[in-house]
C-alpha cells in the first residue's frame, strides 16, 4: 500500500544524486579494460562501447545450472507481478525525497520496498538463495571484473534500468559500486564457501545472496525508524544519502528480480547474462547498505544538524 | 568481627577466577552454597512492601534497590552533607568484605533499627550488615558450577529486596532468593544455560511482585532476553527476547545476541521498563548479520506485565565496534523544554554521547555534545585491508560502559562517565561453538599508534542538561597506570555529586561547577557506585562505596573494602 500521508511535512527538495568522482570514473574504466586515454566522462554508455567482450565459460556454466535447476522452483507470474510493482516503487522515490522526515517509523520507506519483501520471500521459500550459494563463484576479484564487464555488455539489463528510472550517471554509480570495491565484497562470503577451521555455524548463517536482499530491504524498512527517532540530527545530505542508497539497493534488488523473471519465463538472457545480473544484483546490494550504514545511520557530530536547543 | 572463621566468606575465597583463552571461569569453591549466620537476632523485622519500594526515592533513610529508585536517579534526599560542610566528612569505618575479587556493586539499605544493608560482590557473595557497627550479620556464597564462562570478572552489581526475601542473580544466569533475616536460600532459578555462555552479573529489580532480571554472554553468540519471575516462587512469568524476529535475515538472530546486562528501569506511570541493549552477535563480522541489528547497541522498552516490545532505539546500529548501550537507563520526569513537560529516558552510551528519548515513543529529544572524544569512530570497518590498524576513541568499553549515571533533582543535571582511550580493532572469521567467544574480529589495547589528537586523559566525568544536551561541566581524569574508571555516582538532594576514581579517589563534586569539594584517597581503584542513606537513630547520614580495581579491561589492583562515611545531623 502507498500512502503519501504516511511521509512527513514537505521539506525543500535536495539533489539525491550522488558525485561520482574522476578517480572513481578511472578506477572503473580501469577495472573493465577500457584503458585508452579519453576526455569524455566514464559512463555506462561510453564503456558498454568501448569494451570488448570476453566470453567467460564460469559464469556461463554457473548461469546453466541455475537456469536448469532453479526455473521450476520459480512462479513467474508471482516474479514478473512484483518485479513490475518494485519498478513503479522505484520510480515514486522522489516523492518519498521530497517529503523529508517521515510523520511516523514505519510508512514511506517500507512502502517503497513491500514488492521488494514479497520478491524475497518468494525467492526463499524455494530456497533460491541456497542454490545460488552453491552455484555462484565467491566474490573476487576476478568475479567481479566479469561481471560488470558483462552487466554492462548486456543491452536487456541496461534497459531494465532504464525503465526504472535510473540514468546514466545513477547507472554509472551502481557500475562502480560492483567494479571498484573489490576486497569490501571479498569479504561477503557464501556461507557454505567460509573455509575450514575459520567457519560460522553455517546453520544460522543465511545465504551470502539472501544476506544481501534480506539485508537491503532490512536496512530500507529501519530507514523510517531511524529518520523519524533522530529526526533531530537529520540533514538535506542524510535524507539525500537515504533516498540514493534506498534506490541503489532496489536497482540491485531489480537486476535480480529481472534475472529471475528471466530463467522463469522468456529466457531472453543468455546464461553468463543471468549469472552477471545475479552476481552484480548482489554486490550493488552489498555496497548499498554499507553506504546507506555510514552515511545515514552512524551520524557524528560534525554530520549532524545543529542543535535547535543549545 | 573476625571474618577468617566464616565459612562463606572462605567458600567465596576459594573460588577462584582463572583466566581461559574465551574469557574467564570460576575454579574450586563449594560444591553446595554456603550460608554462616553471626548475629542474626539483630536484623528488625520490617515488611519491605510496594509502597516502601515505590516511595525509597523520596525516603532518606532507604536505598532499596540498585538505582536507588526505580526511575534510577541514584539520588539521594537526605541532606546532612551539603556543599558547606563536605570538607567535614569523615570515614566512620572500613569493613573488609574478606573476599578479595570483584568490587563493582552498590549496596541496598532497609530501614529500621538498626538499618540493615545488603552487600554483594564477586563471586556471587552477599553480607547483611549492621551498617551502624560495620558488623556482618550473616553471609552467603552460592555455589556456582563448574564451566561457567565469563567475557569479563566475576562480578555482582547488588541486591533486590521484597518481604522478607533478599535476591541476587547469580554467575550460571541464574536468580537467587534468601530468606533476608538468615541468608538461608530460599528459591534459585535458573533462566538459561551457562553451558552456552549465558551468565548474569546485574542486581535485579521488583515491581508488582514481579522481578526482572536480563541475560549476558554477548561474546558467546547468545540470544539475549529480558524475564519476569514471580518473586514469592521464583516461576518464570514471561521470557521475552530482545531481538525481534521480524528484524533479522533469516537464523542470524539465533545468535545474534543484544543481551540485557544491567538492572532494568521501571516506569510506574506507563507500566513499562526500559532496559539496555547490548551487542549484536558476533561482535565484529557485520557481514553474517546484515541490517541494523534492530535494536542491539541501544535502549528498549517492554510491557512490564507481559514483555511485550514497545519500542526501540538504537545509538550504534549494525554495530561492530562493541559499542553495547549497557549502562542503566535513567528516567527523568517533568523535563521543561520550551515550555513544555516531558518525561525523558536517558541513555549514556559507548558510543560517546548521552541519548534523551522521549518516554511515550522512543522518539530522540536531543543527543548531547560529545562526553568523550570521538577520533576516527566509524571509520575503520569493513573499508580497510586486514593488515591495517586505524585507532579509534573511544574504544570498545566506550564512551559509558555499565557505570550507572545520576540524576540530581537539584540542578536538573545527569552525572556519566565516560572512558577515552585510543584502541584498534580488526576483523577476521571465526568460528561459532556453543559456549565460545564469536567475535569475528579482536581488539587490540591500547592502540598500536596513539592519534595526535588525543588528549592524555583516561577518562571524562561530566554533567549534562537533559532538557538541552549541553554538557554543564567535565572533569578529564589522567591515570598513571591507565587503568578505566569504572564505578558510577551519587547524587545528593543538596546538590552534590559523588564518585569514585580509578586511582583510589572518593570525591564529592559541586553538582553545579564541577569543582571537587572533598577528597578520599584510597590505595587502589574504586570500581563501584556510592550510595547514601540517613540512620534518625544515629542522627547521621552515612555514605558507602566498595573499593578496589575491578573490570574487563585495566581494572588494577584488587581490593575488599567497603567504606562508609558519615555526618552528624
Amino acid at each position: 500500500m502507498w500512502e503519501k500521508t504516511m511521509c512527513g511535512e514537505n521539506m525543500t527538495h535536495a539533489n539525491a544524486k550522488r558525485e561520482i568522482s574522476g578517480a572513481d570514473q578511472t578506477k572503473l574504466a580501469m577495472q573493465l579494460g577500457a584503458t585508452e586515454v579519453s576526455d569524455r566522462p566514464v559512463t555506462w554508455s561510453d564503456l558498454a562501447g568501448r569494451i570488448e567482450p570476453d566470453r567467460s565459460p564460469t559464469l556461463e556454466a554457473a548461469g546453466a545450472t541455475i537456469r536448469t535447476e532453479l526455473a521450476e522452483r520459480l512462479d513467474g507470474e508471482v516474479l514478473e507481478r512484483e518485479r513490475d510493482r518494485l519498478a513503479a516503487r522505484i520510480e515514486r522515490l522522489p516523492e518519498v525525497r521530497e517529503t523529508g522526515v517521515p510523520n511516523e517509523p514505519h510508512g514511506c520507506y517500507e512502502a517503497v520496498a513491500d514488492p521488494g519483501w514479497r520478491l524475497y520471500e518468494h525467492l526463499a521459500e524455494g530456497e533460491f538463495f541456497e542454490r545460488l550459494d552453491e552455484t555462484l563463484p565467491r566474490f573476487t576479484p576476478g568475479h567481479i571484473e566479469r561481471t560488470a564487464r558483462e552487466l554492462v555488455l548486456t543491452t536487456p539489463l541496461s534497459a531494465a534500468l532504464d525503465d526504472v528510472g535510473f540514468d546514466e550517471s545513477e547507472k554509472t554509480a551502481l557500475l562502480i559500486a560492483v567494479a571498484n570495491d573489490a576486497d569490501r565484497l571479498a569479504r561477503w562470503v557464501p556461507s557454505n564457501q567460509i573455509p575450514d577451521g575459520v567457519e560460522f555455524d553455517t546453520e544460522t548463517v543465511p545465504p551470502l545472496h539472501r544476506r544481501a536482499m534480506g539485508g537491503a530491504l532490512l536496512w530500507i524498512r529501519g530507514l523510517d525508524r531511524h529518520l523519524w527517532q533522530n529526526e533531530v540530527l537529520v540533514t538535506e545530505e542524510v535524507l539525500d544519502a537515504a533516498v540514493a542508497h534506498t534506490k541503489t539497493m532496489l536497482g540491485g534488488l531489480f537486476l535480480s528480480a529481472t534475472a529471475a523473471c528471466d530463467i522463469a519465463t522468456t529466457g531472453r538472457l543468455t546464461d553468463e547474462q543471468v549469472t552477471a545480473a545475479f552476481a552484480a544484483g548482489t554486490a550493488v546490494q552489498i555496497v548499498g547498505q554499507e553506504e546507506l550504514l555510514h552515511e545515514v545511520f552512524y551520524v557524528t557530530d560534525e554530520t549532524r544538524a545543529p542543535s535547535k536547543l543549545r | 568481627m573476625a571474618l577468617r572463621n566464616d565459612r562463606a566468606v572462605q567458600a567465596a575465597r576459594d573460588i577462584e577466577l582463572t583466566e581461559i583463552e574465551d574469557g574467564y571461569t570460576l575454579v574450586g569453591g563449594p560444591d553446595d552454597s554456603v550460608t554462616e549466620q553471626h548475629d542474626t537476632d539483630r536484623i528488625p523485622e520490617v515488611d519491605v512492601d510496594q509502597e516502601m519500594l515505590s516511595g525509597t526515592g523520596e525516603d532518606p533513610e532507604s536505598w532499596l534497590m540498585y538505582g536507588g529508585n526505580y526511575e534510577q536517579h541514584r539520588a539521594t534526599t537526605a541532606d546532612v552533607i551539603t556543599p558547606d560542610n563536605v570538607s567535614d566528612l569523615e570515614l566512620e569505618y572500613e569493613l573488609s568484605v574478606g573476599t578479595g575479587s570483584s568490587m563493582e556493586g552498590t549496596p541496598i539499605v532497609v530501614p529500621g533499627d538498626p538499618p540493615i544493608m545488603y552487600q554483594t560482590n564477586g563471586p556471587n557473595h552477599m553480607k547483611a550488615i549492621d551498617p551502624r557497627e560495620g558488623e556482618v550479620l550473616w553471609s552467603y556464597t552460592y555455589a556456582p558450577p563448574i564451566g561457567v564462562e565469563l567475557c569479563c570478572d566475576d562480578n555482582n552489581r547488588g541486591a533486590a529486596v521484597l518481604g522478607d526475601t533478599v535476591y541476587m542473580t547469580t554467575l550460571d544466569s541464574g536468580i537467587v532468593a534468601l530468606n533476608r533475616y538468615t541468608g538461608e536460600e530460599e528459591w534459585h532459578t535458573q533462566t538459561a544455560d551457562h553451558e552456552v555462555g549465558y551468565s548474569a552479573t546485574w542486581a535485579p529489580v521488583i515491581y508488582d511482585g514481579t522481578l526482572y532480571t536480563g541475560s549476558a554472554g554477548g561474546e558467546y553468540g547468545v540470544l539475549g532476553f529480558i524475564a519476569g519471575l514471580d518473586a514469592e516462587s521464583g516461576d518464570m512469568q514471561w521470557k521475552c527476547d530482545t531481538l525481534l524476529e521480524d528484524e533479522w535475515v533469516g537464523a542470524s538472530r539465533e545468535h545474534g545476541c543484544g543481551t540485557s546486562w544491567m538492572t532494568p528501569t521501571i516506569d510506574e506511570d506507563r507500566g513499562v521498563l526500559y532496559s539496555p541493549v547490548a551487542n549484536p552477535g558476533p561482535d565484529f563480522d557485520g557481514t553474517v548479520r546484515p541490517g541494523p541489528n534492530f535494536p542491539t547497541c541501544g535502549t528498549l522498552s517492554l510491557d512490564l506485565e507481559s514483555g511485550e516490545f514497545n519500542w526501540g532505539f538504537q545509538s550504534s546500529p549494525h554495530d561492530v565496534w562493541d559499542y553495547d548501550a549497557a549502562a542503566p537507563r535513567v528516567l527523568v520526569p517533568d523535563v521543561s523544554v520550551e515550555g513544555e513537560s516531558m518525561d525523558l529516558v536517558v541513555g549514556s552510551d559507548k558510543s560517546g554521547w548521552v541519548y534523551m528519548m522521549d518516554a511515550d515513543s522512543g522518539k530522540l529529544h536531543e543527543r548531547s555534545e560529545e562526553i568523550c572524544q570521538h577520533i576516527n569512530m566509524w571509520e575503520m570497518i569493513p573499508h580497510i585491508s586486514e593488515d591495517e590498524r586505524v585507532p579509534f576513541v573511544p574504544g570498545a568499553p566506550g564512551g559509558n560502559d555499565w557505570q550507572p549515571p545520576s540524576y540530581n533533582p537539584a540542578t536538573g543535571l545527569v552525572y556519566v562517565i565516560h572512558q577515552n582511550y585510543p584502541q584498534d580493532l580488526y576483523w577476521r572469521y571465526e568460528e561459532y561453538e556453543a559456549g565460545h567467544p564469536y567475535w569475528g574480529g579482536n581488539l587490540d589495547d591500547p592502540a598500536s599508534e596513539f592519534p595526535d589528537e588525543w588528549n592524555g586523559a583516561i577518562t571524562a566525568f561530566a554533567a549534562v542538561d537533559p532538557a538541552t544536551g549541553e554538557r554543564v561541566w567535565r572533569d578529564w581524569i589522567e591515570s598513571e597506570d591507565d587503568h578505566y574508571m569504572w564505578g558510577g555516582s551519587l547524587s545528593t538532594a543538596t546538590g552534590l555529586v559523588f564518585n569514585g576514581t580509578q586511582n583510589g579517589n572518593f570525591v564529592a563534586y559541586d553538582g553545579e561547577s564541577g569543582d571537587r569539594l572533598w577528597e578520599y584517597e584510597f590505595d587502589v581503584p574504586i570500581s563501584a557506585s556510592p550510595m547514601s542513606w540517613y540512620d534518625p537513630g544515629e542522627e547521621k547520614q552515612y555514605v558507602a562505596v566498595q573499593v578496589g580495581g575491578s573490570g574487563w579491561l585495566r581494572q588494577g589492583p584488587r581490593g575488599d573494602t567497603l567504606a562508609v562515611f558519615s555526618m552528624d545531623g
